[in-house]
C-alpha cells in the first residue's frame, strides 16, 4: 500500500513541475507592465525603473525563471504586486474560509443527494425519476453567480432572513483563531451565539456551491442503484424475496462510500471553481475573492499563485481519493 | 429521507433565528482599504484613511472648500527665494507608544519618504533629495529645495509623520521598515491600528488613542473603536447599510441608489460638493486625436446632459474644463463644451478634408469594476456612431490602464477617470495633466503639448505670488480648453451612505470626509 | 439512425434537442426576432430600467435597452463562442489523443504528461488566469476557454484509440499495408466519433456556462455586446429594484446549457450500448 501511496504522488508530481512552469510562462506575457503597477498612482518613470531593478524584473529571463522555480519550491509565492506583502500570507489567512465553505457544500450535496439518487433509482422511470433527471442536469446547467444572486435577492434582500454577506456579523468579532474554521473556533470559544450567526451566514453560499455536486451525486447514486438492481446476486436475493427497498438500502450503505469518494475529486475541482464567483457574490473572504480582486487589480503574482495552491490542493485531493479508494477496495492498488 | 427533512429543518431553524442583541456597536466602516497601511509606500483615495486618521502631517486640509491649517507644525517661513522652507514644530506631541515627536523624526519621515521613493514621493522628488531636509533644532526643520516650488505647502499634508523608534526594531534588508508598516501603525494620529486584527482588503480595527495631540475636548463622545469592512461590490455595500450592517458607505455612491438611502429611516446620504473631475482622455500623440478638428468633433459628441441629470440624475455638476469649478484658478467664465450633433460633424467633415482619417474604430479604455466609466462610455459609443465613428470599449483596470500610459504608444486612444484631489492647488489638475514635462505618468496620459501652456505652467509653478499664480493659471487653463485635448465632463457631488447613528461627519475633499475624530455615535 | 431513434424514445434527452434546435432557430434568425435589434449597441438613457411590460417583455437595462431583444441576440454570441471553442478544443485534443493513443513510447508519454499539466487545476481557474494574462476579451476568453478544454478531448480520444488499437479490423488495415495516419483518421476516428460527439455537446453547455462566469468576472465578453453572464454582472448594481435586469439573462443561459446537457446525457446513453442495456 506505501508503495502504491508513492507511486501515486509521484504520478502527481509532473503535473505541478508543468503547472509551475506554465504558470511562469504565463506571468511574463502579460501586458501591462507590473513595475508601473507596483509603483502606484503618483509614480515617475524613475520610481518605475527603480522598482523594475528592486524586483529583478530587469533580469535575463531564464534567470528570472530559475528564481522563480527556487522561490515556489521553497513555498515562497512571491509577492503581491497590489499590497507588496507576502501572497502565500494572504492565500493562508483565506484558504480556511473557501475550505470550510467547500467542506460544508460537499457534506450537503452527500447528504441530499444519496437519498434523491436511491428514490429515483427506486422510483425508476416513474414521475420522481424524471423529475430528479431533470435536477440533477438542471442543477449542472445553472451558472452559480446567477443562482447565488437569485438567493441572494430572495433571501437576504427581499424577505431578510438570512445574511447578505461575509463570515460573521462584524460587531460580534471573530472566535480567537485556531483552525480558522469559524465553526469549530467559536465552538472551542464556547460562543453558541457565534456558531449560530456563522452558520447563518453559511446558509446560502453552501446551498449555491452544493447544487452542482448534489446533481451529480444523486445521478451517480441513481445510476449505481440501477446497475446494481440488475446484478445477478441481487436478482436471486430477490428472488428469494428481499424487498427492493432493502436491497437498495444494503447496496447503498456498501458502495454508496465508493460513489461519492470517487466523485469528490472530480466534484472538488467544479467547488472550487464554483467558489470563486459564489464568494464574489456573497462578500465571502476567501481565496475566491482574492483571486476576483487579484484580476481587478491587475496583480497576475496573486492570480498565479492561487492558480499554483489550487492545482496543489486539487492534485492532493486526487492523491486522497485514490488512496482512500485503495484502502476500500484493494484490487485498485494492484493495478 | 428523515435525513433530508431535518436538514430542511435545520436551515429553516437557522433561517429563523433573530439577530442577536449586542452591546454599544462599534462604528462600521464600509469604505474601500488601501493596498497597504504604510502611509510613504501608496497614494491614492483609500489610503487617506489611514493617513487623516492614524498619522498626521505638518499641515493638514479641513472643510470644504479646503482650508491648509497648521497641524504638527505650527508656523513656517519661506526665503525670498523661495527655497528654504523652515517649519517651526508643536511641542508636547505623543507618539502612539508614548515618546515625544522631535524635529528628527520629521527629518527621518521625510528621508524614509523620499529613499523610498514611492507613493507621495512623487509630488517632492523633483525639487527635493534626502539630505536637503535637516533639523535646524529640537522643534525646527528646514527644508532646501532645488529650485522654486510654490505647491510646496499644499502637498505638505500628503506626507504623514512616523514614529522611528517603533519602526527601528523592525527593519529589515534595510527596507525601512517597509514590509512590518504595510501591516502596522507607528503614528500620532487620533486612532491606532490593532494589528492582529489587520487582513488586507478584508478588515482593519482601529482604536482611539487618548493622549491624541489635539485632545478630545471638541467631541465629547467621541467613536471609540472603528471596523473597517470593505464591502467588494456596490449593491450589497448600499444594502449592508440600509440593514444596518455597516454605517458607512464609500464615496462613490451610485446615483441611482441615493433615493433608497434616504428613503430608509436609519439612513442617509451626505452630498458634498468635492473636487473630483471625471475626464475622457485622448491619445494626442496619435491621429486622429492629434488633429483639433477631430478632438472637436468628439467634444461636442457627448451627451453632457444625458450623462449628468439623467443617467446621474444630476447629482453632479458640468464641469467645463481640467480645474474644479470651485477651485481657485480657474477661469470662472469658461464656457463648457455642449453637445451638439451638428457642431460635432461640422468639425469631423473639417478634420476629414483636412485628410484625417476617422474610419478607424477608436478605443476607449474603461476602468471595469467602476460601473460609471462604462455607461458613460456605451452612451458615447451609441452617439458616436450617429457621426459614422465606430468607438470599441476595452475593459481595463486602474492599475492595467496606467501600466500603459508610460508612452505613448501604449497609452490607449482614449480612456476614463477622475481626478481627485491629491492636494489643493491647480497644480494637482491643470498644471499636471498638460505640462509636457509629466508626460509618461498617468495624470498626464493625453500627450498634450503646447509650448505657451508649458511657459504659463511653469511661471506658475514657480511663482509665489498667489494673484500672479491665479492669472497664469487662468490663461493656461483657457488655452488649454481651447486646444480641447480632452473631454471634461463633471466635478463630482461626493455622495456618501451614512447611517443617521453618525454624528458629526465633516466633509473635506481630501480625505472625502474620513476623518473618524470629528464623529461621535448617537445612542 | 438507430441511435437518433433511440434519442427520439428519450423523453428527457428529446426535450434536450427541442431546446438546442430552438436556440439555433432564435440564433439565426435574431436580427428578425428581436423587437429592437438595435440594441445590441444603442442605448435609450431616457427610458432605463423599466420594467416588464407589453413593450418590453423583460424590461429594461441600466442604459435602457431591451433586455428581451437582448436576451435574443446573445442566444448568437453563446452558440458562436462555444462552437467555436469546442471546434478549437476538438483541433488540438483530437490529434493529439489519437498520436498519443496509437503507439506506446515517449511521445505518447510526453503527450499525456503535458495533457496532465492543463488538467492540473480546474478549468476555470486556469481560464481566468489565462484570460486575465492575455488582456481581457472575448476573444481572450474563447482562447483560453479552448486551451483549457483540449485535455478532454485529448483523454477521450486517447481512451478510444487505445481500445481500437487492438481490434481485428485494425490489424488486418496495418497487415495489408494502410499508412498509420490512413488507419487512424479514416477508420480509427469514425470509431471514436460518438464519444467524441457526446464530449462536445457537453462541452458546448460547459463552455456557455464557463464563458459566462467570465464574462461575470469581467474577463469575458466586453460591452455592449449582448452577452448574458455580463448582464447579470450589470445588473447587480441595480438589485433588487431591477430584479428583471438580472432574472432574464440568468434563464436563458440555464435553458440552452440545460438543452445540451440533457441532449448529451441522451446521446451518451444512446451512444452508450453498454449503458443502454441499464435503461430498460
Amino acid at each position: 500500500m506505501l508503495a502504491y501511496i508513492a507511486r501515486r504522488i509521484a504520478l502527481a508530481l509532473p503535473a505541478l513541475f508543468g503547472l509551475v512552469v506554465l504558470t511562469f510562462i504565463l506571468s511574463r506575457v502579460i501586458p501591462g507592465d507590473p513595475a508601473a503597477t507596483l509603483a502606484g498612482d503618483a509614480a515617475t518613470p524613475a520610481q518605475i525603473a527603480d522598482i523594475r531593478a528592486r524586483y529583478g524584473l530587469d533580469r535575463p529571463i531564464m534567470e528570472q525563471a530559475w528564481v522563480h522555480m527556487r522561490q515556489v519550491l521553497s513555498g515562497d509565492l512571491g509577492n503581491s504586486i497590489f499590497s507588496g506583502r507576502p501572497v502565500s500570507e494572504d492565500i493562508a489567512r483565506r484558504l480556511p474560509a473557501t475550505l470550510e465553505l467547500t467542506f460544508v457544500a460537499l457534506l450537503l450535496a452527500t447528504c441530499l443527494g444519496i437519498p434523491l439518487g436511491l428514490l429515483a433509482a427506486l422510483n425508476h422511470n416513474g414521475p420522481i425519476d424524471h423529475l430528479v433527471r431533470v435536477l440533477s442536469v438542471g442543477g449542472l446547467a445553472m451558472a452559480s453567480f446567477w443562482l447565488a444572486i437569485m438567493l441572494q435577492l430572495q433571501f437576504s434582500m427581499e424577505w431578510d432572513l438570512l445574511p447578505l454577506r461575509g463570515r460573521m456579523d462584524v460587531p460580534l468579532g471573530l472566535p480567537p483563531r485556531v483552525t480558522g474554521f469559524l465553526l469549530i473556533d467559536s465552538l472551542l470559544a464556547g460562543r453558541g451565539d457565534m456558531f449560530v450567526d456563522a452558520a447563518r451566514h453559511l446558509v446560502l453560499p453552501a446551498v449555491t456551491l452544493a447544487l452542482p455536486g448534489l446533481a451529480t451525486i444523486a445521478r451517480f447514486t441513481r445510476s449505481g442503484v440501477l446497475e446494481a438492481l440488475q446484478k445477478d446476486y441481487v436478482l436471486y436475493a430477490r428472488a428469494a424475496g428481499y424487498g427492493r427497498f432493502r436491497l437498495a438500502t444494503i447496496y447503498v450503505l456498501r458502495n454508496a462510500i465508493t460513489v461519492t469518494v470517487t466523485q469528490i475529486g472530480l466534484l472538488f475541482g467544479a467547488l472550487i471553481s464554483g467558489a470563486v464567483a459564489i464568494e464574489a457574490v456573497f462578500d465571502w473572504p476567501g481565496l475566491g475573492t482574492y483571486a476576483v480582486q487579484a484580476i481587478l487589480s491587475a496583480d497576475y503574482k496573486a492570480l498565479l499563485a492561487v492558480t499554483l495552491v489550487v492545482g496543489v490542493i486539487y492534485a492532493a485531493v486526487n492523491v486522497l481519493v485514490d488512496v482512500a479508494q485503495a484502502l476500500i477496495d484493494p484490487r485498485v492498488a494492484l493495478q | 429521507m428523515h435525513l433530508l427533512r431535518s436538514a430542511f429543518l435545520a436551515l429553516v431553524m437557522l433561517a429563523a433565528q433573530p439577530a442577536q442583541a449586542q452591546a454599544p456597536r462599534p462604528l462600521v466602516w464600509g469604505d474601500t482599504l488601501p493596498a497597504t497601511l504604510d502611509p510613504h509606500a501608496i497614494f491614492d483615495v483609500p489610503s487617506q484613511f489611514v493617513l487623516l486618521n492614524v498619522y498626521d502631517g505638518l499641515y493638514r486640509y479641513q472643510g470644504n472648500p479646503p482650508r491648509l491649517e497648521p497641524w504638527l507644525a505650527e508656523s513656517h517661513t519661506v526665503s525670498a527665494d523661495g527655497l528654504t522652507w523652515d517649519f517651526t514644530l508643536r511641542a508636547g506631541v505623543k507618539f502612539h507608544d508614548g515618546s515625544a515627536m522631535t524635529a528628527e523624526d520629521v527629518v527621518y519621515s521625510f528621508r524614509r519618504l523620499l529613499t523610498m521613493n514611492r507613493g507621495p514621493s512623487a509630488a517632492f522628488t523633483p525639487v527635493l533629495t534626502p539630505d536637503r531636509v535637516t533639523a535646524t533644532g529640537p522643534l525646527t526643520v528646514r527644508f532646501v529645495l532645488s529650485s522654486p516650488y510654490s505647491p510646496f505647502l499644499t502637498a505638505m499634508p500628503l506626507v504623514a509623520i512616523v514614529n522611528p523608534r517603533a519602526i527601528a526594531p523592525n527593519v529589515v534588508n534595510n527596507d525601512w521598515g517597509a514590509a512590518w508598516l504595510a501591516v502596522n501603525s507607528a503614528g500620532s494620529g487620533a486612532y491606532s491600528v490593532l494589528p492582529g486584527n489587520y487582513q488586507p482588503r478584508v478588515s482593519l480595527d482601529i482604536q482611539r488613542f487618548p493622549d491624541f495631540f489635539r485632545g478630545w475636548a471638541g467631541n465629547p463622545r467621541p467613536v471609540e473603536t472603528v471596523r473597517a469592512r470593505p464591502v467588494m461590490e456596490t449593491s450589497t455595500r448600499v444594502l449592508a447599510l440600509l440593514r444596518g450592517e455597516i454605517d458607512a458607505t464609500d464615496s462613490y455612491l451610485p446615483t441611482d441608489q441615493v433615493e433608497r438611502v434616504e428613503r430608509n429611516p436609519r439612513t442617509r446620504v451626505a452630498r458634498d460638493e468635492s473636487m473630483r473631475v471625471f475626464v475622457i482622455r485622448m491619445n494626442n500623440m496619435r491621429s486622429p486625436f492629434n488633429n483639433r478638428d477631430a478632438r472637436l468633433c468628439l467634444t461636442h459628441a457627448f451627451n453632457y446632459e444625458g450623462f449628468n441629470n439623467v443617467i446621474l440624475r444630476g447629482f453632479v455638476v458640468r464641469n467645463g474644463g481640467p480645474n474644479p469649478n470651485n477651485l481657485w484658478g480657474n477661469p470662472p467664465d469658461l464656457v463648457p463644451y455642449a453637445f451638439d450633433l451638428t457642431r460635432a460633424r461640422a468639425h469631423c467633415d473639417a478634420a476629414r478634408a483636412a485628410g484625417v482619417d476617422l474610419s478607424r474604430p477608436l478605443e476607449i479604455h474603461v476602468q471595469n469594476e467602476l460601473e460609471q466609466t462604462v455607461q458613460a462610455a456605451q452612451m458615447y459609443q451609441a452617439d458616436l456612431r450617429r457621426l459614422g465613428i465606430t468607438l470599441r470599449i476595452v475593459p481595463n483596470t486602474w492599475p492595467g490602464i496606467t501600466s500603459s500610459t508610460t508612452r505613448s504608444e501604449t497609452t490607449p486612444d482614449m480612456w476614463i477617470h477622475w481626478v481627485s484631489t491629491y492636494f489643493v492647488d491647480p497644480e494637482n489638475w491643470v498644471g499636471q495633466m498638460y505640462d509636457s514635462q509629466f508626460h509618461g505618468t498617468w495624470k498626464a496620459s493625453s500627450w498634450y503639448s503646447n509650448p505657451e501652456v508649458d511657459r504659463l505652467l511653469r511661471a506658475a509653478r514657480t511663482s509665489l505670488n498667489r494673484e500672479e499664480r491665479q492669472r497664469l493659471y487662468a490663461d493656461a487653463t483657457r488655452r488649454v480648453v481651447a486646444d480641447a485635448p480632452d473631454i471634461w465632463v463633471y466635478n463630482t457631488v461626493n455622495l456618501r451612505g451614512l447611517s443617521r447613528r453618525i454624528e458629526g461627519y465633516t466633509f473635506s475633499p481630501v480625505g472625502s470626509g474620513g476623518e473618524i475624530r470629528l464623529m461621535s455615535l448617537a445612542e | 439512425m438507430t441511435a437518433l431513434r433511440h434519442l427520439m424514445r428519450d423523453p428527457v434527452a428529446a426535450f434536450g434537442l427541442l431546446i438546442v434546435v430552438f436556440a439555433v432557430f432564435v440564433a439565426t434568425f435574431a436580427q428578425w426576432l428581436a423587437p429592437f435589434p438595435d440594441d445590441a449597441f444603442e442605448s435609450n438613457i431616457m427610458q432605463r430600467l423599466r420594467p416588464p411590460s407589453a413593450e418590453f417583455l423583460f424590461g429594461t437595462d441600466n442604459l435602457g435597452r431591451d433586455i428581451f431583444s437582448r436576451v435574443i441576440l446573445g442566444t448568437r454570441s453563446a452558440l458562436l463562442v462555444a462552437l467555436a471553442v469546442v471546434l478549437a478544443a476538438m483541433l488540438i485534443g483530437v490529434p493529439v489523443g489519437l498520436i498519443a493513443g496509437w503507439r506506446d513510447g515517449w511521445l505518447s508519454e510526453g503527450l499525456m504528461r503535458f495533457t496532465d499539466v492543463f488538467l492540473a487545476v480546474p478549468q476555470l481557474i486556469l481560464a481566468l488566469a489565462l484570460g486575465q494574462l492575455l488582456a481581457p476579451g472575448i476573444f481572450t476568453a474563447m482562447v483560453a476557454l479552448a486551451l483549457t478544454y483540449w485535455p478532454f478531448f485529448a483523454r477521450t480520444v486517447f481512451a478510444e484509440t487505445r481500445r481500437l488499437r487492438g481490434a481485428l479490423f485494425v490489424d488486418a488495415l496495418a497487415g495489408i499495408g494502410a499508412h498509420p495516419a490512413r488507419i487512424l483518421f479514416l477508420h480509427v476516428l469514425p470509431n471514436a466519433a460518438p464519444a467524441v460527439l457526446v464530449r462536445a455537446t457537453i462541452g458546448m453547455g460547459f463552455t456557455i456556462l464557463t464563458a459566462a462566469i467570465l464574462g461575470f468576472l469581467g474577463v469575458g465578453a466586453t460591452p455592449p455586446t449582448p452577452d448574458w453572464g455580463l448582464a447579470v454582472s450589470e445588473a447587480r448594481q441595480h438589485l433588487p429594484d431591477a430584479w428583471w435586469f438580472a432574472t432574464f439573462p440568468g434563464l436563458a443561459i440555464l435553458l440552452l446549457v440545460l438543452g445540451f446537457n440533457l441532449l448529451g446525457d441522451g446521446l451518451r446513453d444512446a451512444a452508450d450500448p453498454r449503458l443502454r442495456r441499464s435503461r430498460h
